[in-house]
């Protein structure tokens, strides 16, 4: 039946590339997905525009890497420094002000910022594309007959050690069990002496960091760097919504699911088929189990 | 080891949510190392209260319009609630408000949030788990799993983590089993004895509050009916017959039977027994 759709086969080596294809577009999900959870487990905000914080950081990889022709570890400093800023800047001149609204004016706040970035973006940058990041090792090797690029496994690497360092980070320092207290009841925190707006703040500081590395490996292996790769973000929806919105580790595991998923589609059915398939396991997995595979279930006995 | 009680004195406190006034011209004195019990039934403007000494009413849209709420002589009113919590001022909320997936060891330490004497948050630790020594076992526990009285000796633990001089209680009798709460209350006066803290119990449980405080305000429709010490308050007819079900309709409200300027009327809820 599915050979109707395409070039289906059963040829190892095919499917082994498609995983492995899968495997690094999902990491990229992951490291997006990173950027939903860690706002909305915190600040009960859906972030829209976290895909124009990603791109603000591609743009800005350019800028101090390429442009600036800083020393590469230096350059890296610098951009997450200023992508810090910049979430500094997002809550203190937009969000703190939001802090109470309903839930709905905010996303549409969020809204605001995508359009106002990508609008900053075109001005201070211009409407032409750039070429790609090309700093980390571009070289592959073999498997089975299938190939792997050397960036792509430092893409795992560092989406595995960005979780791995955020776990710690809320398990095991005061900050993140503050962190965790205040998306647990934020009245409760408050009158513990805990301040929910500095709590807030570190969080989209986060977040923009996130975004930052994100930027940065995403310029390594899209197409060009234009306008256009904020839809990474709509694009690694359903790999957040799939991991729980909530869980840290969910994220990782739903990016790599609709990554995989995704280029198995794209490979057998066809690219057209990508985007349907994705969104199609994220309304399976949303009928199944409304909180995603990893999402919170409040504990809460009254 | 812990710091002395401090004396809250609260004047002329107004609280508006909006137009609507929830507290008029409050006055309310804790001394210095003091038991106080404010008992009130529900809309009486007690968590009011509670949210005007602690610096929460911004959450609730709340402001003070007029009055003045000092601590040991400085004035907290208009600090933001780290600022008073790190001044001495610790609350056990009303409904206990734990951190549900957070676990116990996670819930007590969220109370030592405003100190910066990091190394003495782990005798504080072992101190409150000596005044409950049932916690120890369930230090890794998630939070929102406990029984209820579970949960209440966190949250006063909780709140102990802070090493207050004056301690608030919100409604610490709510949905707990009458043995929870009497030795709940016998814990508050250990404390109050031993450690020298203030504490200021905001009840809907009378009689229990009025055993164990010194002192003693009834609040009805966000003013201060009556005060006094807590045996006076005990003897007075009008108390037996509301708050200590002396009469035959021992649930309905002073506001009931009189019924000032017409305002609305909130049956009493009675405390419930699971535990």
């Amino acid at each position: 039946m599915l050979l109707a759709f395409g070039n289906f086969t059963a040829d190892p080596s095919v499917n082994l590339q498609l995983l492995i294809g899968g495997l690094a577009l999902g990491a990229i999900y992951a490291v997006v997905a990173l950027g939903f959870v860690l706002v909305y487990k915190s600040t009960d905000v859906l972030n829209l525009a976290h895909g124009e914080f990603l791109m603000l950081g591609a743009y800005f990889a350019l800028t101090f890497l390429i442009s600036e022709n800083l020393n590469f570890f230096l350059g890296v400093l610098v951009l997450l420094l200023v992508m810090l800023v910049f979430g500094l800047l997002v809550h203190y001149g937009i969000m703190r002000r939001m802090v109470g609204q309903g839930f709905f004016a905010i996303v549409l706040i969020t809204l605001g910022i995508a359009t106002i970035i990508r609008a900053l973006l075109l001005i201070f940058y211009g409407p032409t594309e750039r070429a790609r990041l090309d700093l980390l090792p571009q070289g592959s090797f073999e498997v089975g007959g299938a190939t792997v690029r050397h960036v792509d496994l430092i893409i795992f690497a560092v989406v595995a050690g960005c979780v791995l360092l955020f776990f710690l980070f809320f398990k095991y320092t005061r900050l993140g069990l503050h962190m965790r207290a205040v998306a647990d009841d934020i009245e409760a925190a408050a009158a513990m002496g805990i301040d929910p707006d500095k709590v807030y703040a570190m969080t989209w500081a986060a977040a923009m960091v996130m975004a930052g590395v994100g930027g940065l490996l995403f310029g390594h292996v899209t197409g060009a760097i234009d306008r256009s790769i904020e839809a990474i973000g709509l694009r690694a929806f359903p790999a957040a919504v799939v991991g729980g919105l909530t869980s840290l580790g969910g994220s990782i595991v739903g990016g790599l699911v609709v990554g995989v998923i995704e280029q198995f589609a794209n490979g057998h059915l066809g690219t057209k088929w990508r985007e349907p398939v994705a969104f199609s396991v994220m309304f399976v997995v949303l009928l199944v189990r409304p909180t995603g595979l990893w999402g919170r279930k409040d504990l809460e006995r009254v | 080891m812990n710091a002395r009680g401090l004396d809250l004195t609260i004047e002329g406190l107004t609280v508006v949510y909006g137009g609507v006034t929830a507290l008029d011209d409050v006055r309310i004195a804790v001394p210095s190392g003091g038991f106080v019990t404010v008992l009130g039934a529900n809309g009486a403007g007690k968590t009011t209260l509670v949210r005007s000494i602690t610096g929460l009413l911004y959450l609730h849209k709340g402001r003070v319009r007029r009055g003045s709420i000092v601590l040991g002589g400085e004035s907290i009113l208009g600090r933001k609630t780290p600022d008073i919590v790190s001044a001495g001022v610790a609350q056990v909320p009303e409904g206990r408000k734990l951190f549900p997936n957070l676990t116990v060891k996670e819930n007590l330490l969220c109370g030592a949030a405003s100190r910066s004497d990091l190394s003495g948050i782990d005798d504080s630790l072992d101190q409150n788990l000596d005044l409950f020594p049932q916690l120890r076992p369930l230090l890794s526990q998630t939070a929102g799993l406990l029984s209820g009285g579970e949960q209440q000796m966190v949250a006063v633990g909780r709140a102990l983590m802070s090493q207050p001089s004056l301690l608030i209680c919100d409604e610490l009798s709510l949905g707990l089993a009458p043995k929870i709460v009497h030795r709940l209350f016998e814990l508050l006066t250990e404390i109050n004895e031993t450690r020298g803290t203030s504490i200021l119990v905001i009840e809907q449980n009378a009689s229990l509050a009025l055993e164990h405080a010194a002192d003693a305000y009834v609040l009805e429709l966000g003013r201060v009916l009556m005060e006094g010490s807590a045996a006076e308050l005990r003897g007075n007819p009008m108390v037996q017959e509301l708050y200590l079900g002396g009469g035959g309709e021992a649930h309905t409200s002073y506001a009931a039977i009189e019924r000032p300027r017409g305002e609305r009327r909130r049956g009493r809820k009675k405390p419930g027994g699971d535990s």
